[in-house]
């Protein structure tokens, strides 16, 4: 079990989301960093869909109350298990008893807490992630409080620690800054109901994240972006990375939270690969869209495969390597 | 058990298939060393060996324990895990090994001031490559 000491923001427990419920109105939630909540579930030797917490404002403070094996990946984040630092993206063995601190978030917005077998809350509609807007799942559907016990699976073999490389090491885009994120999309449904001046205004315009951003989805500040006409739409499907323009004119993007339809026009969508990136990106930074071609996203997707692919296999040869012996 | 062909056959495999340039495989009697060519040389020259050796009389040193390349910091960070001077405790971090994605630790065997990093950040170490000189502090025991 975990014992929750202190939790700043809205820390939530996630897996990788609820998928098959979207045709009843119920949103998919999961990981807002899908790709650390993997990573983190690699290190340990879990099922990547295992749910984990996700820890989005610091300090945040738990108490292990058995040997526990876990992993922290996501956010840079500063912490210490029973005194001793953890480096970004690393697992660790916690004995009964010990506190980890997780102090500050130098870089990124969602730390991960994966731990050994999973945090094992009841399954809800297939899923342990959180549904905020319907209060269920997770942790009585809510964000966790201070002197909340999880539940963790039965903890296996105690590991060694090890750390892999973080996955915007790997995957490394080129920014113009270091608090601007350049986020690959392809162009939707209303694109066109937009002038050539107006596309140009959206591609080169540098975003900014406000406040008003969180698990249901980005509020951005930045030129007003108009269509030719007034755009009149019934609500209609959409999904997690869906770029919105509302009768303001600043973009929002559909984040994991987000309701499964909505009747703003849409301008583009966030590609599946570049999803994470986005959770990553800190309120009062930037984003920038970079118009990308469908077989390109898939290029995006199958690279970010392969990087998780190697991911498994070079853990795999870790534990291998170590039976061998 | 001795390491049979069959065995080594599969971790070659094994290395292969993970992009892995080396391992060594270290066991009372017999060691092995598996190096995939890939035009990456070994960088413990004998010229650091040497410092690291007799002159360091009390020292004790954090070594790689396994093959691949040495950072001294993590990419995230600008500080280095240690620098020369700081105070560590036995069991901290004092450096990584990069193989393929992952990051194995290199941890301090004792508890003392930090002398010298004496492996070079992006070289190759392998099995036993000296990585940092301390100077043990108390009567703190050593642990393997």
């Amino acid at each position: 079990m975990i014992e929750i000491l202190s939790v700043t923001g809205p820390a939530s427990v996630q897996d990788l989301g609820r998928f098959d419920q979207y045709r009843f109105g119920v949103g998919t939630s999961g990981a807002m960093d899908d790709v650390a909540l993997r990573a983190g579930n690699i290190l340990l030797g879990n099922d990547e869909n295992a749910a984990g917490i996700e820890i989005p404002m610091m300090p945040f403070r738990l108490r292990f109350d058995r040997d526990t094996a876990f992993a922290l990946t996501g956010a840079g984040v500063e912490a210490e298990i029973a005194g001793r630092t953890i480096p970004p993206w690393w697992r660790s063995q916690a004995r009964a008893g010990d506190v980890l601190t997780i102090k500050a978030m130098p870089r990124g917005a969602r730390c991960y807490l994966t731990v050994g077998g999973g945090i094992d809350v009841p399954t809800v509609l297939g899923s342990r992630s959180t549904q905020f807007r319907g209060e269920f799942g997770g942790l009585h559907g809510r964000p966790l409080q201070p002197g909340d016990i999880l539940p963790c699976a039965a903890s296996t073999a105690t590991i060694g620690e090890l750390g892999v490389e973080p996955a915007d090491v790997t995957l490394a885009r080129a920014a113009a800054s270091a608090d601007e994120t350049i986020v690959r999309v392809v162009i939707a449904g209303e694109y066109d109901a937009y002038d050539e001046a107006t596309h140009a205004l959206f591609w080169r315009s540098s975003w900014k994240i406000t406040p008003q951003s969180n698990r249901y989805g980005y509020r951005l500040q930045g030129p007003t972006v108009k269509p030719r006409a007034p755009i009149e739409k019934r609500s209609h499907g959409i999904v997690p990375g869906v770029i919105q323009i509302p009768p303001n004119g600043q973009p929002i993007i559909q984040m994991r939270d987000a309701q499964t339809s909505g009747g703003y026009p849409k301008i583009a969508t966030v590609i599946r690969a570049d999803l994470w990136r986005v959770g990553q990106a800190r309120l009062g930074g930037k984003l920038r869209f970079e118009q990308t071609a469908y077989a390109d996203a898939l290029a995006a997707e199958a690279e970010m495969s392969a990087y998780l692919d190697r991911l498994r296999t070079n853990v795999r040869l870790v534990e291998e390597i170590r039976a061998c012996r | 058990m001795p390491i049979e062909l069959t065995d080594i056959e599969r971790l070659a495999q094994i290395l292969e298939r993970s992009g892995v340039d080396a391992i060594e495989i270290e066991e009372p009697g017999q060691s092995l060393k598996l190096v995939m060519d890939t035009g990456a040389r070994m960088a413990a020259s004998p010229a650091l060996a040497a410092t690291a050796g007799p002159a360091a009389d009390h020292s004790v040193i954090a070594k790689a324990d396994v093959a691949g390349h040495f950072l001294a910091a993590h990419p995230w960070r600008d500080k280095p895990f240690v620098a020369p001077g700081q105070r560590i405790e036995a069991g901290a971090i004092v450096g990584l090994v990069k193989i393929g994605l992952l990051y194995a630790p290199i941890v301090a065997p004792a508890t003392g001031i930090v002398d010298a990093v004496i492996a070079e950040t992006g070289a190759m170490v392998g099995y036993g490559t000296p990585i940092v000189r301390i100077h043990p502090l108390g009567e703190s025991s050593p642990i393997s």
